[in-house]
């Protein structure tokens, strides 16, 4: 793909969304039978699966933590989920996106209810069209939530960024090329606390701001469709 | 806000109540003063004890509590207990039990009569049925002094081949030996 003139075009950005306006979203809980918790997530050209395994006793005995769990992720992309395709197997990029999505969902788990047990979160990226980082920490979340492992709240997720000196929400792979700057945040929506920020490029401190406003908005409408795709699978229904 | 009422469907986060007004129970945590849900399920309130839980919809981890059905394998037998690990919750086959994972029966909980001798009741490497006693112990207290549990699969001590029931005894059909065990009355019937 060649570099447009420009990524905003009468207000309008390449796919034809507003600004502030996500991708399509689609979210489903306890899509795979075999696993204790699972999601996917379409954001867009996006997808995503989740699965979650555990509490569960931790192998190997060693990396134990006799009075909590451990919390373990990790985040792989196929190799036909970008357009060149990519070397199976995890690389600096994957390993580095496993570290912070474990860090990200930390904080909501109750992981001193389970010493000495693992809990075990696989993302696997099955297409991409950049944000998939918090594509995967939103799917990773329900999917945690479909397994019944006690959270204090659930985690939203979702990219902000700077194209043509405009802020916007949720970037594609086109505005992330060749916009200026990447920003992605991961957040507990009812608690409005931050437990994941990366940032590529520049903002200055007023642009910042917006953008984490802009953030908080995404994030909100995300936690609309987590929510939504937990009551599908689990709401009582009529008649039962 | 609205103030939450039973039924109520919520999810992990969602606010329920003060402290002032309820005491958090099962699927409930307090933070701060405030009372939040940490399951996806259904609100219960409880204006009588004054207790808000929520009913977990999700399974959830299984959890093992007295008088249920587990099937493991016998890792050790000492003169006055065997070792158990414990592979499944009878009815959650479906999940991997989270710890303690590790049980123990104690002789006089073996067979509903006296029992002389541990090793002619249970080998290492046997796979049994056994009902939970008392599951706040570590390790978990077993029983397997009942008809239906017992002993469901068990090797030869000197071939491994798998041992055939002759009456209230085990036949080895490789080697001819002759072992003793607390049977379950549906010995490889290969129902867990």
């Amino acid at each position: 793909m060649e570099k447009p003139e420009k990524l905003i075009v009468d207000g309008k950005r390449l796919d034809g969304r507003a600004p502030d306006e996500l991708r399509p979203l689609k979210i489903e809980a306890g899509i795979l039978k075999r696993a204790d918790g699972s999601a996917s997530v379409e954001l867009g050209a996006n997808k995503v699966l989740a699965a979650v395994y555990g509490p569960r006793e931790m192998h190997p005995r060693h990396l134990q933590q006799p009075d909590t769990a451990v919390l373990r992720c990790r985040y792989n992309m196929a190799p036909f989920s970008v357009d060149e395709r990519k070397r199976p197997g995890p690389d600096r990029r994957s390993v580095e996106i496993s570290k912070v999505t474990r860090e990200a969902l930390e904080p909501v788990l109750f992981l001193e209810l389970y010493p000495r047990s693992a809990i075990d979160v696989f993302i696997e990226v099955l297409q991409a069209d950049a944000g998939t980082r918090t594509a995967g920490i939103t799917a990773a979340t329900v999917a945690l939530a479909d397994a019944g492992v006690p959270m204090r709240d659930m985690i939203s997720s979702v990219a902000v960024g700077k194209i043509d000196d405009t802020i916007v929400l949720d970037l594609t792979k086109a505005e992330d090329n060749w916009g200026t700057t990447d920003m992605p945040i991961a957040m507990m929506p009812r608690k409005k606390l931050i437990t994941l920020l990366q940032m590529d490029g520049h903002f200055t401190k007023e642009e910042f701001e917006q953008a984490l406003d802009l953030a908080f908005k995404g994030c909100e409408q995300i936690y609309g469709a987590q929510r939504q795709a937990l009551r599908e699978k689990y709401a009582i229904k009529k008649g039962e | 806000m609205a103030e939450i009422k039973t039924g109520d469907f919520v999810v992990p986060g969602d606010f329920l109540a003060t402290t002032e007004e309820f005491v958090p129970s099962e699927g409930a945590y307090e933070e701060g003063g405030k009372i939040y849900s940490s399951c996806t399920g259904v609100v219960l309130v409880d204006v009588q004890t004054k207790h808000i839980s929520v009913f977990s919809r999700t399974l959830g981890p299984p959890a093992l509590k007295r008088g249920d059905m587990v099937v493991g394998r016998i890792e050790a037998v000492r003169d006055q207990s065997a070792n158990v690990y414990i592979g499944v919750l009878r009815g959650r086959e479906d999940r991997e039990l989270p710890l303690p994972n590790m049980g123990t029966i104690h002789v006089s909980q073996v067979h509903t009569a006296y029992v002389k001798e541990m090793r002619h009741q249970f080998k290492p490497g046997d796979i049994v049925r056994a009902q939970v006693l008392n599951a706040r112990r570590e390790p978990v207290q077993l029983s397997t002094a009942g008809d239906d549990i017992g002993v469901i699969v068990a090797a030869c001590s000197r071939c491994r081949t798998l041992l055939e029931r002759e009456d209230s005894k085990l036949r080895c059909p490789e080697c001819g030996n002759l072992e003793f065990r607390k049977l379950a009355s549906d010995y490889r019937q290969g129902a867990l």
